[in-house]
């Protein structure tokens, strides 16, 4: 309403002043006149126009004060003034500055950590210009792995791309160097996810994190390297001849203390020998977010996976594909183009395959994700509740700094009321009391971005040293950046108007409602809204807490579940023949046979089995029928996953039959079903003698490893459930079949120790070095590898945050109840003097205080548990066996925020109680 | 008690304004001699008073101001009632009646109680 006049003004300031004085004098000057017709002398009529016309600079100065209440120039003014009102107060802005800064900067360290990890550009000159290439394939399944065959199509056939790369996946490489002899450690002993996620477990080899990149690789990217050469599409036949590869700045600072001679001399990767021919920049991690320790030319993969095929096998998907697009183009023509390639190259591959079936290519934005992190739903699901948490402390934060607001808006009344009277009008006074609001919000802002800042310094060397060096060199970057910035300043400012908006509204309602009354009693509308802000910061830090709560809770369980098989004395050998040497299938077998009876022979040792253990990242499921036909589309009774064992398995691991006996031997077509498999195809009936059949079409499984399609196989008993690595469970249904005696050498040995595993793996690594010095392997616990499985995870990590965020929620609501009470009792000083000078004793005040402060405390508990209930019901994904209103957690929270409510009333309430009768109503 | 005796008053030259510029733009110098003329005198009103008034109602949205002739062909100020401004003098033509309408009640109740 007139704002842009107020506007004007104030660029015109100076023309105002004029058009006033102007104004004025015609008004003198027609007085004059008026009085001179009248008969009055000249002097006379001008005395007396003077005269009534009273102090011009005194009316002067009243318009202008009326534009300094008016103007927008007021802004600094209210500012200045907004200033020494937060000063006075130094105790409650502190408490509001430090609640919301708190707010403000988890959000902040939470979007810079979701920046600097999911939306984190290629490591690359001009990463804009870079893109993920991947295809949708008939299924509906999107997949950003190609085979190499397919690559070289795309390179050189593709116009809308001015090149494109080819990388596989990070791989560990048994690793022999100049000066580097085998030795025998725990990978990442010592440091935090090392402890936590043990993936390598104990092994014989040193091992290097290795990448094969496509020649291509470091001009696309424009990279250089520090020390020596990187290598070039134009040096492809070279390499061939004489091998080389690429060290990564850091291994080469780690390994061999910047050694300058490093480049020329000779590394060993899975047997295969190369020159190091040059170093790249340390922390450059090309399309990954780690630096590996070696680059290797793609077309020597067969060098060091001499059985792998990659280079010529069209139907070995191995490498995820990066491109830059050509001057001009866009993602969508990029698209349709390689839409028609794909399609042109469907002919190529065989009739089975998917990639021979109607499928388009997608370009996006390039990104170390090769499928944008949007498309995983657990991703998704996962942000989403962290982001939910962070917003719901950052409201938390607001309604608390509201509250505080609200009652510091008390202790201003008289001034405002007082400002309404002499004519300011409401939107005025909202707007100082908003002006000051976003003066806190920006200072907490600020400090907030400090804040977090810190904290995100700290968490990345942190969570750069949490990961051991054998994972390579995570590299984050999260210095601030002026979106972050942009974004904290949203939210503080979205902030300040959000809590500063409540309090202006409600009391410049209350001022004009005091201003109308002579007394000061608390108005209704006022405590009730207060009520509400108190209500709705214990709710949701109920939810933070009790969701936190449950998640702990949870992952105690999970540490603690029966696993259904003993998984702290069972250790898992993988066993690794060495690529290069040419070992046959016999030859594996037998050396398996070998080792197996040697470490049987151990003591210590109760029993040894070949097979996959139930919590093993590599597992198989296939479509079950239950009559004699074959599983097809239409005739499938359950997915269900199957496993291969020896007849000791049951026995290794622990596992009790319910029903039926184990495999006497290998040759018979029997089965046994776990209680889950046993439940989904035969539901409350005795599954013993009754036959299924299974199929693996479809499903994946690795190249000559023996598949169960074919002849039907029947129930001969029904063991316990064990727990798997899903996260829903369903890898509890197996199907055991018995393990034909030429496949066992592809599966790890599981040894049953009576002794501590430690002591045992120390004394594998001997043994395996007499039976055959090449052979390596890697030795975990069961329970080790349980723990670095993926509901493990999700289920800590998610407690930690939960937990972090849920304390927040409390510390904020103790501030915000303390702060509150605290002004209540100071404003019901004259109402508290009353009572005792009326009888009543100090524990009455203080009962009265502590009743009307918990009501909306129990008011809100009440909404908090009901909003608790919802977001159980979220998290049903990751609890581990407990219940979703888990009594401890939703009991133990509610008591939990009853005494802190209760605490943070009763220290002021003392004060009230300390009152005076005659000093309070002296104060009317 | 000080304060509502201003709020009166400032309502009052409000209405008196408002009303006044209802008949067409007028400068500061025409309104307040409107005003003592209607009134045969009994009212007078203050510059002091008006032209923050006028200022003020300007803010508000209530009048607009713009530079013209007076018949004296002497530079004045018009004050000009804008749509805002006419919702406003109802309102307050409203209050206005129902205030005299109260106070004349009791006046009558007065006059028949005695």
């Amino acid at each position: 309403m007139g704002w842009t006049h107020r506007l004007r003004s104030l660029f015109r300031r100076q023309a105002h002043a004029r058009d006033l004085e102007e104004e004025l004098n015609f008004h003198l000057a027609m007085r004059e006149q008026r009085n001179r017709e009248h008969g009055l002398s000249p002097q006379e009529a001008r005395r007396q126009a003077r005269l009534r016309f009273g102090n011009p600079t005194l009316l002067r100065e009243r318009i202008t004060e009326l534009d300094l209440i008016l103007l927008p120039q007021t802004v600094w003014q209210d500012l200045r003034f907004g200033a020494r009102i937060l000063l006075r107060q130094w105790g409650l802005t502190l408490t509001a500055i430090f609640a919301l800064a708190l707010g403000i900067g988890v959000s902040t360290a939470a979007f810079s950590a979701y920046k600097a990890f999911f939306a984190r550009p290629l490591d690359a000159r001009h990463p804009q210009t870079m893109t993920n290439l991947a295809v949708i394939l008939h299924t509906g399944v999107t997949t950003p792995v190609f085979s190499y065959p397919d690559y070289v199509e795309y390179r050189d056939r593709l116009h809308a791309f001015s090149a494109i790369i080819a990388t596989s996946l990070p791989q560990f490489l048994p690793v022999r160097t100049p000066g580097g002899t085998l030795v025998q450690h725990d990978e990442g002993a010592g440091s935090l996810i090392g402890r936590l996620f043990p993936l390598a477990g104990s092994t014989n080899n040193e091992r290097a994190l290795s990448m094969f990149v496509s020649e291509n690789f470091f001009s696309v990217l424009g990279v250089q390297a520090v020390r020596g050469q990187v290598f070039r599409q134009q040096d492809t036949r070279q390499l061939a001849t004489s091998p080389a590869v690429l060290i990564s700045g850091n291994y080469w600072q780690r390994k061999f203390d910047s050694d300058p001679s490093i480049v020329g001399t000779r590394v060993v990767l899975n047997g295969a020998s190369f020159t190091i021919m040059g170093v790249t920049p340390r922390n450059f991690v090309g399309t990954f977010v780690a630096a590996p320790d070696f680059w290797i030319p793609l077309s020597l993969e067969p060098l060091v996976h001499p059985e792998q095929n990659w280079l010529t096998d069209r139907e070995k998907f191995c490498c995820h594909l990066r491109a830059r697009l050509a001057p001009g183009v866009s993602l969508h023509q990029a698209q349709s183009e390689m839409s028609l390639l794909a399609d042109r190259l469907r002919a190529l591959h065989q009739a089975q395959s998917d990639w021979a079936q109607p499928l388009h290519a997608v370009v996006w934005p390039g990104s170390p994700f090769p499928i944008p992190p949007s498309q995983n739903r657990n991703i998704v699901i996962a942000l989403s509740l962290v982001a939910l948490a962070v917003a719901l402390v950052l409201i938390v934060a607001c309604a608390n700094v509201a509250s505080l607001q609200l009652a510091r808006a008390h202790a201003r009344h008289n001034e405002l009321s007082m400002r309404l009277s002499l004519g300011a009008s409401r939107l005025r006074l909202m707007r100082q009391l908003l002006t000051e609001s976003a003066l806190l919000a920006v200072i907490a802002g600020a400090l907030a971005f400090l804040f977090s800042w810190a904290f995100l310094q700290w968490a990345v060397t942190a969570a750069a040293n949490a990961f051991p060096d054998e994972y390579g060199t995570f590299v984050f970057h999260v210095s601030p950046d002026l979106s972050v910035f942009t974004f904290v300043l949203g939210i503080s400012l979205a902030a300040g108007i959000l809590f500063g908006f409540a309090p202006a509204l409600d009391s410049s309602r209350s001022a004009i409602a005091a201003s109308l009354r002579a007394n000061n009693f608390v108005s209704l509308g006022r405590h009730r809204l207060r009520s509400l802000l108190i209500a709705s910061q214990v709710a949701l830090s109920a939810v933070l807490l009790i969701a936190g709560s449950l998640l702990i809770h949870s992952a105690i369980r999970a540490l603690n579940m029966d696993t259904g098989y003993d998984d702290a004395h069972v250790v898992d050998l993988n066993l690794q023949f060495p690529e290069n040497a040419g070992y046959s299938a016999d030859r594996k077998t037998a050396l398996v046979h070998q080792l197996t009876a040697r470490l049987a022979a151990l003591s210590g040792v109760a029993d040894v089995t070949s097979a996959r253990a139930p919590d093993d990242p590599d597992f198989r499921d296939a479509a079950v029928s239950i009559n004699s036909d074959a599983p097809s589309r239409t005739n499938t009774k359950a997915f269900l996953f199957y496993t291969y064992i020896e007849p000791n398995y049951f026995r290794t691991l622990g596992i009790p039959l319910l029903f039926g006996h184990p495999f006497a031997d290998t040759a018979e077509d029997s089965a046994i079903l776990s209680e889950s498999a046993a439940k989904a195809l035969w539901p409350g009936e005795n599954p013993i003698g009754k036959t299924l059949r299974l199929s693996t079409e479809r499903q994946f499984h690795g190249p000559a490893e023996p598949l169960p399609d074919g002849p039907s196989w029947r129930v001969i008993g029904v063991a316990r459930d064990t727990r798997g690595v899903l996260l829903d469970g369903s890898d509890s249904a197996q199907v055991y079949l018995p393990m034909p005696a030429a496949a066992a050498a592809q599966y790890p040995i599981l040894v049953h120790t009576r002794i501590s595993p430690a002591t045992l793996i120390v004394q594998i690594g001997p043994l395996l070095a007499s039976v055959d010095p090449a052979l390596m392997m890697r030795a975990i616990t069961l329970e080790d590898m349980l723990r670095s499985s993926a509901p493990f995870i999700a289920s800590t990590v998610s407690a930690a945050i939960a937990s972090v965020t849920g304390l927040l929620g409390l510390l904020l609501v103790t501030i915000g109840i303390y702060g509150t009470v605290s002004y209540v009792v100071v404003q019901r000083t004259h109402e508290v003097g009353i009572r005792m000078a009326l009888g009543a004793r100090k524990a009455n005040v203080i009962a009265l205080i502590l009743r009307d402060s918990s009501r909306p405390v129990l008011f809100g508990l009440g909404i908090g548990l009901i909003l608790a209930a919802g977001a159980a019901w979220l998290l049903r994904h990751v609890l581990y066996g407990i219940d979703l209103i888990d009594p401890l957690s939703f009991g133990g929270v509610s008591v939990l925020l009853i005494a802190v409510a209760l605490l943070a009333a009763f220290l002021p309430s003392r004060r009230a109680a300390r009152v005076d009768p005659m000093v309070a109503l002296r104060c009317e | 008690m000080k304060q509502k005796k201003t709020d009166t008053l400032q309502g009052t030259l409000d209405l008196l304004v408002l009303t006044t510029l209802e008949q067409g733009p007028l400068h500061g110098w025409g309104i307040t001699l409107h005003i003592e003329r209607v009134s045969d005198a009994i009212l007078r009103v203050e510059e002091g008073s008006l032209y923050p008034a006028l200022h003020r109602m300007e803010q508000e949205g209530w009048i607009t101001a713009s530079w013209g002739m007076s018949e004296n062909n002497r530079r004045a100020r018009y004050y000009q009632l804008t749509r805002l401004g006419r919702k406003q003098l109802h309102a307050e033509r409203e209050n206005w009646a129902r205030i005299t309408g109260a106070v004349a009640q009791i006046l009558a109740f007065g006059v028949s109680g005695t």
